[in-house]
């Protein structure tokens, strides 16, 4: 199976960002791999691997992110995860929104042909999530969002995906390729069912992390660069922003003596009840 | 020469500091005060896995031995790592058959021996010579530590050609122990790092008279004064690592350099962070003092401050530079 992964780095989510302008201060930014990206690329690794005959492997994993050159510090980390190749879409990331990701997925898929595109269901700075359901509409191509658990079913031909939504868990049947976009609970430890791992391996919970091993072994793996131009990639950026400001800070709660003061505060003065 | 670590060391320094963050938070590091071995086998295997243990040029684990400390880890990383495998490395006796994440740990010149309890074999030296003894066959008895994650233990055993590894072994030996200063020298580093972090938040949320304590000079002058002793500290460290990596005659020297430094910034800082934290820092419920104790414990280890200024002093007064155990 030849599974494509998308990468984004964004802003670390533990870090109090600093805006300049009406811009993120990027001197002043620690940047990281999308968590939810992380969770989709120990997936890729898990659904082509035998984690019972020590984790040999079996497909492909490339991990495709579209930013400035310094992303490839995050594509050399998915690399030491195990991935096999990276592609960097060159481009900066104020001129990226939803659109021209799908597009440019889009083009890239058309060109590589993966069997699987594995998407975060969401990047934790934009929290935007529709680039998977574009790129799956524009690919023509069926998607499963939110996904928490995984199983290659007919063969390699499909997946039956768990998906994580408020009245529970959905299981959806996907013909291959599709789109799927992973949600947390994916890198559980019996998530993934791959037809070739034993069905009770337990992983540890969470991605993998990259080993000395890994990391030496990613230098010389290849990272692609190209650019939106190259791929033929036209679409405009739809979304504008206008202005960037830091939300206001929390004023401080007050103490009430009694259930009744309270009760008349949520009535009188919040006007909730 | 470029004398920075290479993108790859820095990459696989910060997967160790993911990994111990996961798997080595400060509840881990309180358990293991009170659970009965201490010490955490999917913790070790984790470390094992990801190439942490057994790492033999410092160049290459003191970075990780730094993140060691900044998590507070209680497992041997130290010992085996730094000491124990180098040590066998050293005197050609480094078997195939040891198992990959077999836990060493060393005993040397009548030191209390850490982890014993839990160790596949301890090595021990008998005068020039090292033997290596499996735990079975010591007999161990329990020192206290001001630490209690750390468990130490005075052995008493036989040597015999039974346990014999090699004779005539002295400068290994020497050798051995400028490693675990050292290695102990870059825990203490990210054991202040990390005990200054937590102090500066502390600060900044902790009011008195109006405003946050962090904003009186008092305490930020402390606080500025413990981050340029650290800063000062870790480079002595990262050198060391590498003159002992290459060899260098001065290596000893620049160990002692290394340990007086960083035994006297993380001293400090554990001074300051008590002192900024206020009396809640005294109390056992909060997590300060798993730090501090292990910064009074690795400062006292492996030769303290006034031991290694002695030994700097003998390299620059009497032109004593090689490798020495501690007298």
């Amino acid at each position: 199976m030849k599974i494509l992964v998308t990468a984004k780095r964004v802003p670390d989510p533990e870090q109090k960002v600093k805006l300049k302008g009406n811009e993120l201060d990027q001197s002043a930014t620690n940047w990281q791999l999308n968590q939810f990206d992380e969770y989709a690329v120990e997936t890729a690794l898990r659904l082509t691997e035998n984690a019972s005959a020590g984790n040999a492997r079996d497909g492909e994993v490339v991990v495709v992110s579209i930013g400035p050159k310094d992303v490839q510090q995050q594509l050399r980390s998915t690399l030491a995860m195990g991935a096999d190749k990276a592609i960097l879409v060159a481009g900066e990331d104020a001129e990226l929104d939803a659109e021209i990701v799908a597009r440019t997925i889009q083009k890239l898929a058309e060109r590589d042909k993966p069997d699987l595109i594995l998407m975060g269901k969401l990047a934790a700075d934009s929290e935007s999530n529709d680039a998977g359901q574009r790129l799956a509409g524009y690919l023509g191509w069926p998607q499963a969002t939110f996904a928490g658990t995984i199983e290659v079913v007919d063969g390699g031909k499909a997946l039956l995906v768990g998906r994580e939504v408020d009245a529970g868990i959905e299981t959806k049947k996907v013909t291959l390729p599709a789109v799927v976009t992973v949600d947390l609970r994916i890198v559980a430890p019996h998530a993934i069912k791959n037809g070739k791992t034993a069905k009770d391996h337990a992983y540890a919970e969470g991605p993998r992390y990259a080993s000395l091993k890994g990391i030496m072994a990613a230098k010389k793996k290849p990272i692609e660069d190209t650019t939106l131009q190259a791929l033929g990639v036209t679409a405009q950026k739809r979304i504008k922003t206008t202005t960037l400001e830091a939300p206001p800070a929390r004023k401080a709660g007050i103490k009430v003596q009694s259930v009744e003061e309270l009760v008349q505060k949520l009535h009188s003065e919040a006007k909730v009840i | 020469m470029r004398f920075a670590f290479s993108d790859e060391q820095r990459q696989f320094q910060r997967s160790v500091r993911e990994l111990l963050a996961r798997q080595c938070p400060p509840a881990e590091v309180r358990a293991a005060w009170s659970s009965e071995s201490g010490r955490s086998t999917s913790r070790w295997d984790s470390l094992v896995e990801v190439g942490a243990v057994g790492l033999l040029a410092p160049l290459d684990w003191v970075l990780p031995l730094e993140e060691a400390g900044r998590a507070a880890l209680p497992e041997p990383l130290l010992e085996t790592t730094a000491v124990a495998l180098p040590l066998l490395a050293a005197v050609q006796a480094l078997a195939e058959s040891l198992d990959h994440g077999a836990i060493l740990t060393v005993g040397l010149d009548g030191a209390l021996v850490t982890d014993a309890h839990v160790a596949d074999l301890v090595l021990l030296a008998d005068g020039d010579a090292l033997h290596a003894v499996a735990p079975s066959k010591l007999q161990l008895q329990a020192a206290p530590s001001v630490d209690g994650a750390r468990r130490l233990y005075r052995v008493a055993w036989k040597p015999s050609d039974a346990t014999l590894v090699a004779t005539d072994c002295g400068a290994a030996l020497a050798d051995a122990f400028d490693r675990g200063a050292l290695a102990a020298s870059a825990q203490l580093v990210g054991l202040a790092a990390r005990l200054l972090e937590m102090t500066v938040e502390y600060v900044k949320v902790r009011r008195q008279f109006g405003q946050a304590v962090g904003a009186f000079q008092a305490v930020k002058h402390q606080l500025a004064d413990a981050l340029v002793a650290i800063e000062l500290a870790r480079p002595l460290v990262y050198y060391a690592a590498y003159t002992v990596t290459q060899r260098r005659e001065s290596r000893s020297t620049d160990v002692s350099m290394a340990k007086a430094a960083a035994s006297d910034a993380a001293l400090e800082t554990a001074r300051v962070a008590l002192q900024c934290h206020g009396a809640i820092g005294y109390s056992f419920e909060h997590d300060l003092h798993l730090w501090m104790k292990r910064v009074w414990a690795l400062a006292a280890a492996w030769g303290d401050a006034e031991h290694h200024r002695a030994r700097v002093a003998a390299a620059l007064l009497d032109g004593e530079s090689g490798p020495r155990r501690i007298q």
